[in-house]
């Protein structure tokens, strides 16, 4: 409902996230001619940014529907509800993280539209699609739980900040073959991102090994699962 | 009397260091209208939260109907309505539907909720806003929703903590009918937390001052007058200010001897 009513917050994300996809095309598309990028190009390379980056803007949020009600008080009322108080957490987050898998599906569809392909059909639609739940609910676990025990609906942005960098510190631009920076390289192992950014790229043009992909599903499934343990234990230290 | 709520010894010390309670302890009686007044950073608004669960305690214990709210919270909220300083609105709304969906938290069915809200909407003179959205309601009707929220389960106990701040005299006026009609012919207690002190004068029957952390006085307000005031017959408000007064100079005598 919040999607319908205030639409403009996940609208600005997605917008957000397709410009800068039509941008990095744009402006560097040129280098998917070069043999390291496989048959498919640029476009299907630098479409899993637009994904991931799509979901760090939810939870920023995490998102905005608990923000929202705790910026306005309204959490306060739920909170003086019968309603189980893990309830009150959980329920924002899986609106927020059903409102990113929303766009996903549509930044799917754009995808789609351009030519991008799906190497597996719609087993890659559903695996991108698992890949982008798991991430956002990773996202708007952290965020949500931060916000509940600080009381501050301004510090979900802390999610955001501490991920934020790891988009760059990762394969995003480039892939393994044509990073010369020793360092980057070495970080980018080390990185979660690089996986979902990789598995992403598994199912999309084949051009990453199918390891990438598992290794993007576990380590997603264990970040959510710890996210909701967190935000569920934060129910319990809810600072009003 | 029938105890209602009962607060025995609560101290709570903010992370900042503040004692805002220090060993209050505090009998309310079933239906009873109570006020309870201080000044600026008492401690008024604090014991009500506590009491609320929307903050802990320290230590000490309090029970509301037999019931430690602590233990069982979800269940206590159907027996209390909360009116608290702040707005609580989802702005984002419109008026009937926050209502009808506060009485859908509270397990009313959608038809018993929907009936629920049309009496509140008409009862608090919000007919004209039904269909408008909460943010785009004056500051005054907002208040009036506000309190209209913490009515819809028809609580037995209603804690409001300064809630006709920011309405006009009609909109007060309208709104101590209700809370006076709950109280005087459905037996609800009220816990009133208030700076408008003619208001406790003329609706509630007993009181507890608190200054400093520490109840300084809990009992009629007719005795807290006479107390104050053994010889004269003052209003709730210069017998208030007299005692806090005293209050003050008595403070500053100590510093001077010291």
């Amino acid at each position: 409902m919040k999607l319908v009513k205030q639409p403009s917050a996940p609208i600005m994300g997605f917008a957000m996230s397709l410009f800068f996809l039509l941008v990095y095309n744009a402006g560097i598309g040129g280098v998917g001619n070069l043999e390291a990028f496989g048959t498919g190009g640029y476009l299907p390379f630098v479409f899993p940014i637009a994904i991931i980056s799509l979901a760090m803007g939810s939870s920023a949020g995490a998102g905005q529907t608990l923000n929202a009600d705790m910026q306005s008080g309204y959490f306060r009322r739920l909170y003086l509800s019968p309603a189980p108080r893990w309830i009150l957490v959980v329920a924002p987050m899986l609106a927020d993280t059903l409102s990113s898998l929303f766009f996903t599906m549509l930044l799917l569809a754009i995808a789609a539209l351009f030519g991008v392909t799906f190497q597996f059909g719609m087993l890659s639609v559903f695996g991108i699609l698992l890949l982008s739940l798991l991430w956002s609910l990773t996202l708007c676990g952290f965020s949500a739980g931060i916000m509940l025990r600080t009381g501050q609906h301004q510090s979900a942005a802390i999610v955001t900040n501490a991920v934020f960098p790891l988009l760059f510190l990762s394969t995003t631009f480039l892939p393994r073959e044509l990073i010369t920076s020793e360092w980057l390289l070495a970080v980018s192992w080390a990185n979660p991102v690089t996986y979902i950014l990789e598995g992403n790229r598994y199912l999309l043009a084949g051009t990453s090994p199918a390891e990438f992909f598992y290794f993007g599903l576990l380590i997603t499934a264990v970040t959510s699962i710890a996210s909701v343990v967190f935000a569920l234990r934060s129910a319990k230290r809810i600072k009003i | 009397m029938t105890v209602e709520i009962e607060i025995r010894n609560l101290f709570k010390k903010y992370p900042n260091g503040t004692e805002a309670l220090k060993g209050v302890s505090l009998d309310i009686g079933r239906g009873q209208f109570f006020t309870l007044l201080g000044p600026n950073g008492a401690g008024k608004s604090t014991l009500v939260k506590v009491m609320t669960t929307l903050i802990s305690k320290d230590s000490g214990s309090f029970s509301i109907s037999g019931m430690n709210p602590e233990s069982n919270p979800a269940k206590i909220q159907h027996f209390i309505g909360v009116a608290s300083q702040e707005n609580e609105i989802d702005p984002t709304e419109k008026v009937e539907n926050l209502l009808v969906f506060q009485g859908r938290l509270f397990g009313l069915s959608k038809a018993e909720a929907t009936k629920r809200a049309n009496e509140l909407i008409e009862l608090f003179q919000l007919s004209s806003e039904r269909n408008k959205k909460a943010s785009a309601l004056s500051g005054g009707n907002k208040r009036r929703l506000h309190c209209a929220l913490a009515l819809v389960h028809r609580p037995q106990i209603l804690f409001l903590d300064e809630p006709t701040v920011g309405m006009d005299p009609l909109a007060r006026a309208n709104f101590w009918d209700i809370i006076t009609m709950l109280n005087r012919s459905q037996g609800v207690t009220v816990f009133l937390t208030t700076q408008y002190l003619d208001e406790a004068d003329k609706h509630a029957s007993e009181m507890a001052l608190i200054v400093g952390g520490e109840i300084h006085f809990a009992g009629s307000i007719a005795s807290f007058k006479k107390m104050v005031n053994p010889d004269g017959d003052l209003s709730l408000d210069d017998s208030y200010l007299k005692y806090i007064k005293s209050l003050n100079n008595n403070s500053i005598s100590n510093n001077n001897e010291e």
